[in-house]
């Protein structure tokens, strides 16, 4: 294991930020920290970078510990939501700025400047002033910036988040690329399920200050473990056990064998309808999505959320059959707490 | 793939992770603990020292001294001079401050740069020469006087009410203007289109938002004036007031302890004032809001034309004051040679031209010495935590309530005292510049604590992600960030060491005086003419400081220009 955090804990007053939290990055991987604001994610990435001392546990990095290596010793790169580019350099001096202080030569520096503006594609920016960049020019070069002195591991801090839509998604893009080929283990913060999804080799949900699930973004999105990462990770189903009982008794053969309060979580696209005559459920209301189409559908069991690519086959008004396969219901904790962010 | 790195350049040297030394942490407590010590030793202590003394009865404590000075008519008569000169300056600055700034940011006529630049003309002289220039034009050898035939009785109440005012006015007319710029333009629109009148608008938008602005003001003007000891100094004649009081206990009758009384019984006044518009300005700053339009005002002739005029005549008569001054410094023989000459510049008091070198030393190295201390002080307080930052804040913005006079007082009665080392620094330079520093340490310390408020955390974070310790960091990020700050500090602390008499007065001694006291030593000994000069060249010097200030300013912002 490449980067360890063990039992991490972070107290405010009486206030439990993280509380005994642990991780793993492997060399290479690209992990996301997925929570709603105020789950302690943020707080994780800083004691990881040094800017916040932890309270108890421990960090290791390829075995030898970092808890009482200073931020500026630990060799990481790190990009924050903010930019954060010097105001008082050029775009070069900011991207050269940690070699200069590793005491690399001029010569070495402005080669190195020269080849991370290609990569970030801004080879033309070297001379200009940050506030004379676009935000996310801005952010290209933090990441230059970060990765200019080869860290050990790369940390983003939210930083696609100031970003209107349409640069966040190429940026996205290339933030995936350049940890891709340049192969640092990178660890980002995240609050939208929709980046993390798109990035990550692995995700850890947190909520509370804890880890609520850890696991490649299939396992989460398909075998949530409870309610929250359910109902954090897109939109579901959730249906109580006694419904499910009542109305699709089918389903309940891969109900877990523990004792534990469980309730079925059905992902909106893996319900199949049809129209009928008579069917058991009607069509409320069509949201036209362009490339799908939402329903909302009034069932004995509640009302339910369905999703079907290409045309609809019904209108509002219509009655419809379903048909829900076992393996599309995964059985979820019901860590009764509602996300504070609600899906769409 | 991974061209990047590897084959360009050699491996970069990894540090051993190892528990080591911090020295960002020994370097964060030096930068608390200079300046600390300094607070302690230069602003602490003497004030204990005065306090202490002014219990101190032959060899015991007792309250024996304040029974005394309560019981004195002359004490009596002081502070009710003083309250009474205090209040009615202040009413005086605020009404014609108000009126400047409503005209300077609510009106639009021409010429506005005129008054802003003349406004803070007596900023920049002692403030001694308000007076002068008063007994120039009013005294019985007035120009004004003489014109007219009528004997004006200058000296008392009226001449330093005048001379007050001409020096409070500048305090107001910022303050109030910083309350009525904060007011958004979208308001006056809003209730322009809901049909209130121009006098409506005044009246429910202006006031209310300008009223912790003008209650600021009133309680800064009143300090200023019962702690000012120049204008009382040279045109109070029988008027005597608590400043002048406290000079004539401690150096007309060498009577320290009764001296260190009166201190404190200044001291009350100035604390309250101080602490309430320090709460005044936290309920401005509060209602602040980003994003503002700014209020462009069109052209009302009835109110613009009346304001400009009003403003005009007010910046007539501090024109007036100063210049007359500049004027009869090169007039031959006040009043009967009117020819000019320039013989009043060859001074002939011990030590000519002397102390002005001093001073211009003395500012210089306060200037630095405190731009440097203040700047040191917000870098380490980022870094502690609140707990500890909040009580060192709190002492760092305290030297502002303590008057000149009693910082003055403190410092002879701590540093002429064999008991400690610290009487090594007794007659020196260096402790001049000291006490000029910590006596205008809390404006420097919030005009740099306001641009560290300005710096984003992730700023330095980012620096030491990227392994710069907090010296490089502060070399390279922090003080380019805050260097307007700085150079305006520096600026700060350098004009008011070389105009400032309060805290001085008690310092100098006959081979080391500074320029504000050779002014009045010039005027006591009836060597009014060549007070004039000796301030001229005073003010001379202060005109350059703040040209070099604006010059710097500019230049900085030309070479960031297109940063944020």
């Amino acid at each position: 294991m490449y980067l360890t955090v063990r039992d991490a804990t972070k107290t405010y007053g009486t206030f439990t930020a993280l509380d005994r939290v642990s991780i793993e990055i492997e060399k290479g991987e690209f992990v996301c920290l997925l929570g709603p604001s105020g789950c302690g994610k943020t707080t994780l990435l800083r004691l990881i970078a040094g800017l916040t001392d932890l309270d108890g546990g421990e960090i290791t990095l390829e075995g030898a510990t970092l808890s009482d290596l200073p931020a500026r010793k630990r060799d990481f790169g790190i990009v924050f939501q903010s930019y954060s580019l010097f105001p008082n350099m050029s775009v070069a001096e900011n991207i050269g700025y940690g070699l200069k202080i590793r005491g690399i030569s001029a010569k070495e520096i402005a080669a190195r400047v020269t080849e991370l503006l290609e990569l970030v594609k801004l080879p033309k920016m070297a001379d200009k002033l940050p506030g004379q960049l676009s935000g996310g020019q801005q952010q290209r070069i933090a990441l230059a910036r970060a990765i200019a002195v080869d860290p050990r591991v790369l940390l983003l801090d939210e930083p696609l988040s100031a970003l209107d839509a349409k640069v966040r998604a190429t940026l996205r893009d290339e933030i995936r690329q350049v940890q891709r080929s340049l192969e640092i283990p990178t660890l980002m913060v995240t609050h939208d399920q929709e980046e993390a999804l798109a990035l990550a080799d692995k995700i850890i949900c947190m909520n509370h200050g804890i880890v609520v699930q850890a696991g490649t973004p299939e396992d989460l999105y398909h075998r949530p473990a409870t309610r929250f990462v359910a109902e954090f990770m897109g939109s579901s189903n959730l249906l109580a056990t006694e419904e499910v009982a009542r109305h699709f008794p089918d389903l309940l053969a891969t109900y877990p064998a523990d004792k534990k309060a469980y309730i079925a979580c059905i992902r909106p696209e893996q319900i199949a309808i049809k129209p009928a005559e008579n069917g058991v459920a009607t069509v409320q209301s069509i949201s036209f999505l362009g490339n799908l189409q939402r329903l909302e559908l009034d069932c004995p069991a509640g009302p339910l959320l369905v999703e079907t690519h290409g045309r609809s086959p019904c209108r509002t008004g219509d009655s419809v059959e379903l048909s829900i396969s076992t393996e599309a219901c995964t059985w979820v904790l019901d860590d009764a707490e509602q996300p504070e962010t609600t899906p769409a | 793939m991974s061209s990047i790195g590897q084959t360009t350049r050699p491996p970069l040297q990894r540090s051993p992770l190892r528990r080591s030394l911090d020295a960002d942490r020994l370097l964060t407590l030096a930068c608390v603990g200079l300046p600390l010590i300094g607070l302690i030793l230069f602003f602490a202590y003497p004030m204990v020292i005065v306090f202490l003394r002014s219990i101190t009865v032959g060899d015991s404590y007792g309250i024996g001294n304040y029974t005394e000075v309560l019981g004195s008519a002359g004490f009596w008569r002081a502070t009710r001079h003083s309250l009474t000169m205090g209040g009615a300056t202040t009413v005086l600055s605020v009404f014609l401050g108000f009126i400047i700034a409503q005209g300077l940011y609510r009106c639009a006529f021409r010429g506005k740069w005129l008054v802003r630049g003349i406004i803070v003309l007596p900023l920049l002289a002692p403030s001694l020469v308000q007076a002068l220039g008063l007994i120039f034009l009013l005294g019985r050898n007035g120009v004004i006087s003489r014109a007219l035939g009528v004997e004006i009785e200058i000296y008392g109440f009226w001449g330093l009410l005048i001379a007050n005012t001409l020096y409070a006015l500048p305090q107001a007319v910022m303050i109030i203007g910083a309350a009525l710029v904060l007011l958004d333009a979208r308001t006056y629109e809003a209730a322009e289109v809901m049909g209130a009148s121009p006098w409506r608008q005044f009246r429910d938008l202006t006031l209310p938002a300008a009223r912790f602005g003008i209650l600021n003001a009133a309680f800064v003007c009143f300090t200023i004036t019962i702690t000012d000891f120049g204008n009382a100094a040279v045109i109070g004649g029988d008027y005597s007031v608590l400043a002048t009081e406290i000079y004539s206990q401690v150096v007309g009758q060498r009577n320290f302890n009764m001296g260190a009384v009166v201190g404190i019984m200044l001291l009350l006044p100035t604390v309250i004032s101080y602490s309430i518009e320090r709460q005044a300005m936290k309920r401005q700053q509060a209602g602040q809001s980003t994003g503002q339009v700014a209020y462009q005002p069109s052209f009302a002739p009835l109110r613009d034309i009346t304001m400009a005029a009003v403003s005009l005549v007010i910046c007539a008569g501090i024109v007036a004051v100063i210049g007359i001054v500049v004027y009869a410094s090169f007039v031959t023989l006040w009043p009967y040679n009117m020819s000019l000459s320039l013989k009043h510049y060859n001074i002939t008091l011990a030590g000519g031209y002397s102390s002005l070198w001093m001073t211009i030393v003395v500012s210089l190295a306060a200037a630095v010495g405190g731009t440097v201390a203040v700047f040191l002080l917000g870098l380490g307080l980022r870094r502690l935590p609140q707990a500890i930052a909040q009580p060192i804040q709190i002492l760092a913005a305290m030297p502002a309530a303590v008057p000149g006079m009693v910082l003055g007082l403190a410092y002879i009665l701590t540093f002429n005292s064999t008991a400690t080392p610290l009487y090594l620094l007794y007659g020196t330079a260096a402790l001049i510049a000291i006490v000029n520093f910590y006596h205008y340490h809390t404006q420097g310390f919030l005009t740099v604590m306001t641009g560290f408020r300005q710096l984003p955390p992730a700023l330095e974070e980012a620096a030491g992600s990227l392994g710069a310790g907090l010296g490089r960091t502060a070399r390279d990020i922090v003080a380019p960030f805050i260097a307007p700050m700085l150079v305006s500090v520096f600026f700060f602390l350098f004009m008011r060491s070389m105009v400032t008499l309060s805290a001085v007065v008690f310092l100098t001694t006959p081979k080391l005086s500074v320029a504000a006291v050779t002014i009045m030593r010039l005027d006591d000994a009836g060597l009014t003419s060549q007070a004039a000069a000796f301030s001229t060249c005073v003010m001379a010097v202060v005109c350059v400081a703040v040209l070099s200030m604006k010059v710097t300013i500019a230049l900085m912002g030309r070479r960031s220009k297109g940063a944020v």
